[in-house]
């Protein structure tokens, strides 16, 4: 009868549900059988039999019950079910005889599938997918390029004019919202608070597209004239410094002086520009300065209409900058483009190369644990060469040593893939711990990724199928009487999946070294970075930012009122050798201001970094003097116009020119809050270049001037003492509050700790990633390589013997398998040299200024590194290797 | 050809045990085994077991139902009945078998004419 295949699906539904309550039909089926015999039996007695002779009739008609019971079930369940029950079990017992194979194999492909994961799922939730907003995709944030500077030089703050004309005439953004920075002084009870706070523009909330979490967010009405002030929390710090209380809601706060309600707490995952309180503000076209009386400075970010390319919109925005650079062309370089980036971009920057670099290096863990893995199971498979020839000559077919193979495989895979659930979740914690904050955008929440996981353990788990079955499809071809005579004894035996080995060893090695020059040039990089001459001496060095109440200080005077009193009670603590005011802190220098030189005709734009001083500030920092001198205690009371520059800035503008005597005009002054009027001022000293954007970047050309010339500018204090500075904490906090109880310290630390904190913690973070990632390889590859070497040894123990009794000696032994092995490990570093020399153009950008990716120390040591590896990973086996007793090893089966 | 042949006789005792219960109603494994000897004695050489082995495909088909009954000697006995879709798979495989032994026949007798 020809059954269609929905009968076919009956029936294997059928077969399904037999897989259970197998014993009750089992003894029905006994009772039916034993009624058809006795029926049967009766019948025969009324032909005539005796009852004995029908019984036996009986069972003679009805035939064979065993084979009977069988047939029915194979009929009723799935007996490759069934029997796969029985190869794991199986599986599982071969496997526990050698635990240490097993061990091995589930701990690297356990290693190889969470590592990986891990990383990609921080690189998913920091790269990828890090905002909660709706159509973060499409948000951009543009960018002023001034073509005759790198992309240092970029604008991205607007002013309150700019970016009006920017939401008026732009065709290209079918939204816009802009962010400025304002620190608050938050006044309760016991004193003064400071959260780093945002202004924001009429429809930012809406812009995002997220309501509040309780309360609501601020809304078109709280930006009308006269409307009540109100403000909105960021969670965390609603979290972290309010306990979380509901009821605050509704509640008033005193921020710089003015009574705000707090009218709502956004989720967790907002934190739009990592404010802590975002207050409403509408900009007006006429304001020109902002915070702390510097000039306007809008982050301005804008959602593209879907189908504009960045292309389309940077043009669009040059057209109206080009406009604009026409009314007022002292805010524009000469020649410029607008450029937009994507939102992303506005924190990662260069954490992207220093992840993506992390990602290719657990990329390269996992293809070596693979051919670890893939080599493991590949030496045992062959070393069992023999007992599937015997299974087969027994009887076994092909698909069923395939089977069993494909048990331990599995057993092998489940194994690894719950170790990599592990440790994948276990390093994503570490991760997270070591991963320097300021790199990452805040909204991003780095978690497991699903169908990361999924995939590493496909990708693991395939591998130990595939290379579990190569050796059983092998077996299958073989011819059968081969191997059982053959015993494993002798040299030919596994000729084929020995040169497989082979490859997967040089392989294995090769990305090893890769990995590990990885890891050494980013040491390297790393120590390259700490040996940077600042330019300074940051160790006992005490900096805070001090935030002066706008509504209170806004003259020179103002400022000048509160600063001489504090740094006279600073100087006059025990043990404080000098203490400064400076309007910021190392090693970043200052605003960014356009110049002229009195007698220097110039066509493109002259830049330099602007600081406001006190006379104390380059004894503090211990900046030694070049040519001329530096501020007198008259010159900073009198607020005289004199100015100190770098040496880049006359090798820059001044080349040739003696610079005492020169005059500067710094017009950035003139836009301040607190203007200085007609900023000519007189060159009186040259200090060296001392780092001012950054540990990695280069040296801008930089001015100082008194902090007594304006009232505007941002505010810090900075004090060189004789013990630990965090020990005067306390003393420095009472001297502020004793001179204004209104005013409060921000970040106070340590210069070098903030220096470690900052600027070190991105190359640290990739350091130490690589440095775990290069020494898992290495112990990988170690294990590899000896396991190889132990097997081919082992395999060829009846081979020694018989060389040893030939009159072979111990030390040609020793020197014949660690010639096998060495020959393996060399051909794999001379690839991985190669490879890395390849590859290093990646790395290029990681490194820091001075590092080659062809670092020759680097090089050889880790050549050296993995050699010496390979060599004691030969020697453990040759040494077994020479032990051999001969007469043992000539009637070793 | 040894798998053909064992899959035509195979289909064919499910043929008959069909057959057997649409004519005489519910049987019990016994009661079939003897209305086949009947009919075929001298054809088939027929161990009574793999009448199980063909009901219980039959089951999994749900082409026949089974019930437990009291036999003639009363013990407990399963009853086997033909169903619904049993009658309309008798009915199709019926005709199937007369087109296929037809047409086995014609080739049969045109071998032998040569």
């Amino acid at each position: 009868m020809e059954y269609a295949w929905t009968s076919r699906l009956r029936a294997f539904a059928d077969r399904m549900g037999g897989l259970f309550g197998r014993r009750k039909r089992d003894s029905e089926f006994d009772e039916e059988m034993q009624g058809h015999l006795q029926l049967l039996a009766d019948h025969f007695v009324e032909q005539g039999m005796s009852r004995k002779e029908a019984g036996a009739a009986a069972r003679r008609q009805f035939g064979n019950t065993t084979r009977l019971k069988e047939e029915r079930r194979e009929l009723r369940t799935l007996v490759a079910v069934e029997d796969f029950g029985r190869d794991l079990s199986y599986a599982l017992r071969s496997l526990g005889r050698s635990r240490a194979f097993a061990a091995v194999a589930v701990a690297t492909l356990g290693l190889g599938i969470g590592a990986s994961t891990a990383i990609f799922s921080v690189i998913d939730n920091v790269l990828l997918e890090p905002f909660p907003y709706k159509d973060a995709k499409r948000m951009v944030f543009p960018r002023i390029h001034d073509a005759a500077r790198g992309e240092e030089g970029d604008r991205q703050g607007y002013t309150s004019n700019e970016y009006l004309e920017f939401a008026a005439q732009n065709q290209v953004f079918d939204g816009m919202t802009a962010a400025s920075e304002v620190l608050v002084l938050y006044k309760h009870g016991e004193g003064v608070e400071m959260l780093d706070g945002a202004d924001v523009t009429p429809g930012t909330f809406e812009f995002f597209g997220m309501p509040a979490l309780y309360g609501r967010a601020l809304q078109p009405t709280d930006y009308q004239a006269g409307a009540p002030s109100v403000f909105v929390f960021r969670y965390k710090t609603w979290m972290e410094r309010f306990n979380g209380d509901r009821n605050l809601v509704n509640t008033t706060f005193v921020l710089n002086g003015t009574t705000r309600t707090l009218v709502g707490i956004m989720p967790p995952r907002f934190s739009w520009y990592g404010a802590d309180v975002y207050l409403p503000k509408t900009p007006v076209a006429a304001a020109a300065t902002a915070s702390a009386g510097l000039p306007a400075n809008w982050f301005v970010l804008g959602r593209l209409k879907p189908g504009i390319s960045r292309a389309q919109a940077a043009a669009d925005l040059t057209v109206i900058a080009n406009r604009l650079a026409k009314i007022s062309p002292r805010d524009f370089p000469i020649h410029f483009q607008m450029s937009v980036r994507a939102l992303g971009d506005t924190v990662v920057g260069r954490f992207e190369s220093t992840l993506y670099t992390i990602l290719a290096a657990v990329g390269l863990l996992l293809l070596i644990g693979c051919a670890n893995v893939a080599n493991l199971m590949l030496a045992r498979a062959t070393s069992r060469e023999q007992e599937f020839a015997l299974r087969a000559v027994l009887g076994a077919g092909r698909a069923r040593l395939m089977r069993v193979l494909l048990a331990e495989s599995l057993v092998l895979a489940i194994g690894g893939a719950a170790v990599g659930v592990l440790v994948a979740w276990g390093g994503l914690k570490l991760i997270v711990a070591a991963m320097p904050q300021d790199f990452i955008p805040s909204e991003s929440v780095i978690e497991l990724n699903g169908p990361v996981l999924g995939f590493a353990l496909v990708v693991a788990v395939l591998t130990a199928l595939i290379s579990g079955l190569a050796p059983a499809l092998q077996a299958g071809r073989r011819d059968l009487n081969d191997p059982v005579r053959d015993s494993g004894k002798g040299v030919i035996g596994g000729r084929r999946s020995g040169r497989m080995r082979d490859a997967f060893v040089v392989i294995e090695v090769a990305v090893s070294l890769t990995l590990l020059i990885g890891a050494g040039l980013l040491m390297r990089s790393f120590v390259a970075l700490r040996e940077v001459q600042l330019g300074l001496q940051a160790d006992h060095v005490l900096q805070t930012v001090l935030p002066l109440p706008e509504d209170r200080y806004q003259t020179a005077a103002q400022v000048r009122r509160f600063f001489e009193p504090l740094l006279a009670r600073v100087k006059a603590l025990p043990g404080v050798v000098e203490a400064a005011q400076s309007s910021s802190l190392p090693p970043d220098g200052g605003m960014d201001s356009t110049l002229e030189i009195s007698g220097k005709a110039h066509d493109e734009q002259w830049h330099a970094l602007l600081q406001q001083v006190s006379e104390g500030y380059f004894r503090v920092l211990r900046i030694p003097l070049q040519s001329g001198r530096t501020f007198s205690e008259a010159e900073i009371n009198d607020a005289r116009k004199v100015v100190v520059v770098n040496e880049k800035f006359v090798s820059t503008y001044l080349r040739g020119t003696e610079p005492i005597g020169q005059r500067v005009k710094l017009s950035a002054l003139e836009t301040l809050a607190d203007p200085v009027q007609d900023p000519w001022f007189e060159i009186i000293g040259v200090v060296p270049d001392v780092a001012n954007q950054g540990l990695q970047g280069q040296i801008a050309p930089e001015a100082w001037v008194p902090y007594t010339v304006s009232g505007s500018g941002a505010q810090a204090l900075l004090v060189r003492s004789q013990q630990t500075p965090m020990a005067l904490m306390d003393e420095v906090r009472h001297a502020v509050t004793a001179t204004d109880p209104g005013v409060a310290l921000a970040f106070p630390i340590a210069l070098e700790t903030r220096i470690s904190q900052r600027l070190y913690a991105g190359p640290r973070f990739a350091f130490l990633l690589m440095t775990i990632f290069g020494g898992l390889g290495l112990i990988l590859v170690t294990v590899g390589v000896y396991s190889v070497l132990a097997y081919a040894t082992a395999r060829k123990t009846h081979e020694i013997g018989i060389r040893m009794a030939l009159g072979a000696g111990r030390g040609e032994v020793l020197r014949l398998v660690i010639r096998t092995g060495l020959r393996l490990v060399m051909a794999g570093i001379a690839v991985g040299l190669i490879a890395s020399l390849l590859l290093g153009r990646i790395m290029e950008p990681e490194l820091s200024r001075g590092v080659k990716s062809y670092d020759p120390a680097t090089l050889v040591g880790m050549t050296l590194l993995l050699a010496v590896v390979g060599v004691l990973a030969c020697w453990i086996p040759a040494r077994k290797a020479a032990r051999v007793d001969p007469m043992v090893a000539l009637r070793y089966e | 050809m040894a798998a053909k042949k064992s899959e035509v006789l195979q289909g064919t005792l499910d043929l008959m045990i069909l057959k057997t219960l649409h004519a005489l109603g519910p049987q019990h494994g016994f009661g079939i085994a003897r209305r086949i000897e009947q009919i075929s004695r001298d054809v088939l050489q027929l161990n009574e077991g793999t009448v199980y082995t063909s009901l219980m495909r039959l089951l999994q088909q749900r082409w026949i139902a089974a019930e437990w009954g009291t036999s003639e000697n009363n013990r407990r006995a399963k009853f086997y009945s033909i169903t619904a879709s049993g009658e309309k798979q008798l009915a199709v495989e019926t005709e199937n078998w007369e087109r296929i032994s037809d047409v086995v026949g014609r080739v049969l007798r045109v071998k032998e004419e040569r």
